[in-house]
C-alpha cells in the first residue's frame, strides 16, 4: 500500500527526516510515535507532499507520488487529517463535507448516510456552523470530512490532541470499526497511549527524524519498555 | 425632487460601476493576496475593445461581449505568465503589476493613440416622468451592473465554484489536501474579476471620456472602497464603494470636485483609523 525508502525532506536548509523508510500494508493500522520535534507531523506532510521530499521514494498503490501536487496525492486515495483540525469555522457541517466530495471522483465517494451512521451527531447537526463545534467535534467533522471521500488510506496527525478523555475513546474505537469494517489503512501519529492501544496493529516509534523501531501492539501490551525509550522526557 | 433624483441617479450609477470594479479587484487580493496595480488598465482595455468594436461596425452588444472575453484572455496570459509567480506576496505584486500597467497603458497609447475617444451611445432616448427626465441608458447601465454584482455574490456564495473558492481562501493547504487544485481556482479566480473589469469599462464607455490614463480614476476608488469596507466579506466592497463613491460624488456635485476628493480621503483616514480592518471587519487569522 504505502512504502517510503530513504525519505529525506525538511525546511530549507535544516533537514528533518533522515533517510526514513517504513511500510505500511492494506488494511493495517499504524501508529507513529515519538517525541515532540522527532519529525512525525514531518513526515505526514511530506506524504501528502505539502513538503517536498529532497530525496528518496514515497510509493503508492504501486505509484511513486512524492513529487506530485498535493490535490493529485489526496485524488490518488489519501485522506489527511492534519493537526488542529482545520474546519472551515464558516461553513455548516454539510458545506465541510461537500467540499471534500468536490475534490474528489464521485467513483470512490462514499454516501452521506455512510458517514452520518458512523458519527451521527453530524447528522443532527448537519446544518450548523462548524466553528460553533466542540473540539472534539470539530475532531469528528474532520476525520468524517477525509473519509467521505473513500481513501484507501487514513493519515491521521495527533487527533486526541485537546479533547476530553470520552471523545477521545469513542472516536478510537469507531476509527477501528472503520477499519476493519472497510479494509481501510491508517497511520496516525499519537502520543496518547490510549489510543494507540484501542487503535493500532502496528507501532512505529520515531527519533530525531527516523524510524528507530517498530512492533506490533501484542508487544506493546507486554512490554512498556519501548514506552519508556521513546517517550519519556 | 425632480432635481434631486437625477443627482441621486447620477451618483447610483457610478457607485454600481465602482463596485464592479472593486469587486474583482477584491476576488484577487482576498484570494490569492495579489494587489493588481493593473486593474484599472484591464477597466481601460475593456473600454476601448468597445471602441474597437464600433469602429469595425459591430453594434453595441457584440462589444458588450467581446469585451469580457478578450480582457479576461488578457487576464489569463497575465497569470500564466506573470501573477502565479508572485502569489501570497503582495509588494512583489505591486510592483509587478504596476510594471504591467504602465506596459497595457502604452501598448494603447501606440495603437489608438493618446487622445481620448467617444463611443456611441445604444440608446440616446430618455424616460420623461413628468418633470423628471433621466437618459435612458444610464438606466440600462444601472441594472445591468445590478445583475452583473448580484450574480457574482451568487457565484461566489451559492454555488459548488464558489464554496471551493471561499475554502481556498481561508485555507489553502488544507483545500488541496481535500483534493481541490488551488492552482487552478486561483487561474479562474483571478479571469474572473479581469473579466468583470473589462465588462465594466465597455459598460461605462458610452458615457465617458475614454482614453489611455482613465483606468487609475477607478483603481484609486476601488481600493479606497476595500480598505473602507472591509477585505474580509465580499459585501465589504458594497458598502465600501458606497461610501466611497457616494460620498465623492454627492459633494463634487454640491461643492466642487477638488473639496470632494479632500472630504473622501479624510473620511476613509478617519474609517481606517477608527476601525483599521473596515467597516465590515477584516479577514480572519487563519
Amino acid at each position: 500500500m504505502l512504502e517510503i525508502t530513504g525519505l529525506s525532506a525538511g525546511y530549507g536548509e535544516a533537514l528533518v527526516l533522515r533517510d526514513v523508510s517504513c511500510r505500511i500494508a492494506k488494511g493495517q493500522v499504524t501508529a507513529l510515535m515519538g517525541r515532540n520535534g522527532m519529525g512525525k507531523t514531518t513526515l505526514l506532510k511530506t506524504i501528502m507532499g505539502l513538503i517536498r521530499a529532497q530525496s528518496g521514494r514515497i510509493n503508492f498503490d504501486g505509484a511513486s507520488i512524492e513529487t506530485r501536487p498535493t490535490h493529485l496525492i489526496s485524488r490518488a486515495g489519501i485522506g489527511y487529517v492534519p493537526q488542529g483540525r482545520e474546519i472551515f469555522d464558516d461553513f455548516t457541517v454539510r458545506d465541510n463535507l461537500r467540499l471534500s466530495l468536490m475534490g474528489h471522483d464521485a467513483a470512490t465517494a462514499l454516501p452521506f448516510d455512510k458517514i452520518y451512521g458512523w458519527f451521527p451527531i453530524l447528522k443532527e447537526r448537519e446544518t450548523q456552523r462548524a466553528g460553533t463545534f466542540s473540539g472534539g467535534q470539530q475532531q469528528i467533522l474532520a476525520i468524517a470530512r477525509a473519509l467521505i471521500a473513500g481513501p484507501k488510506l487514513l493519515l491521521l496527525d495527533e487527533p486526541t490532541e485537546g479533547i476530553q478523555p470520552s471523545i477521545v475513546q469513542e472516536i478510537g474505537l469507531q476509527l477501528a470499526k472503520i477499519a476493519r469494517e472497510t479494509g481501510l489503512s491508517i497511520l496516525v501519529v499519537e502520543q496518547n497511549v490510549e489510543m494507540v492501544r484501542i487503535l493500532a496493529d502496528q507501532v512505529m516509534f520515531m527519533e530525531n527524524g527516523a524510524i528507530r523501531e517498530s512492533c506490533d501492539i501484542a508487544t506493546l501490551r507486554r512490554d512498556d519498555a519501548l514506552l519508556h525509550r521513546y517517550l519519556s522526557v | 425632487m425632480s432635481e434631486l433624483l437625477p443627482v441621486f441617479l447620477d451618483v447610483t450609477s457610478y457607485v454600481l460601476i465602482l463596485v464592479l470594479v472593486a469587486l474583482g479587484l477584491m476576488i484577487v487580493f482576498g484570494m490569492m493576496g495579489v494587489i493588481n496595480m493593473a486593474h484599472g488598465e484591464l477597466f481601460m482595455i475593456g473600454a476601448f475593445v468597445m471602441v474597437a468594436a464600433q469602429g469595425a461596425g459591430l453594434p453595441f452588444l457584440a462589444g458588450l461581449v467581446l469585451a469580457p472575453l478578450v480582457v479576461g484572455f488578457l487576464g489569463l496570459l497575465i497569470e500564466t505568465a506573470l501573477i502565479r509567480h508572485i502569489y501570497h506576496r503582495p509588494l512583489d505584486t505591486i510592483l509587478a503589476t504596476w510594471g504591467l500597467s504602465i506596459a497595457l497603458k502604452q501598448l494603447i497609447v501606440l495603437s489608438f493613440g493618446p487622445e481620448s475617444q467617444s463611443v456611441t451611445l445604444p440608446l440616446d432616448g430618455t424616460l420623461t416622468l413628468g418633470a423628471f427626465s433621466y437618459p435612458l441608458y444610464r438606466l440600462v447601465l444601472m441594472a445591468v451592473s445590478a445583475v452583473l454584482i448580484g450574480g457574482t455574490f451568487w457565484l461566489f456564495i451559492r454555488t459548488d465554484f464558489g464554496l471551493m473558492a471561499r475554502a481556498v481562501i481561508a485555507r489553502p493547504t488544507t483545500a488541496a489536501t481535500l483534493g481541490i487544485d488551488t492552482r487552478r481556482m486561483y487561474r479562474w479566480s483571478f479571469v474572473i474579476g479581469t473579466a468583470l473589469a473589462g465588462l465594466a469599462g465597455a459598460l461605462v464607455a458610452p458615457i465617458i471620456s475614454v482614453d489611455p490614463q482613465m483606468g487609475l480614476g477607478y483603481l484609486v476608488p476601488g481600493f479606497l472602497s476595500i480598505l473602507v469596507g472591509g477585505a474580509g466579506a465580499l459585501a465589504g466592497v458594497l458598502v465600501g464603494g458606497a461610501v466611497v463613491g457616494g460620498v465623492g460624488n454627492l459633494l463634487a456635485v454640491w461643492i466642487s470636485p477638488v473639496a470632494a476628493l479632500i472630504t473622501v480621503y479624510i473620511l476613509a483616514i478617519l474609517i481606517i483609523r477608527l476601525k483599521p480592518e473596515g467597516i465590515l471587519g477584516g479577514r480572519r487569522a487563519k
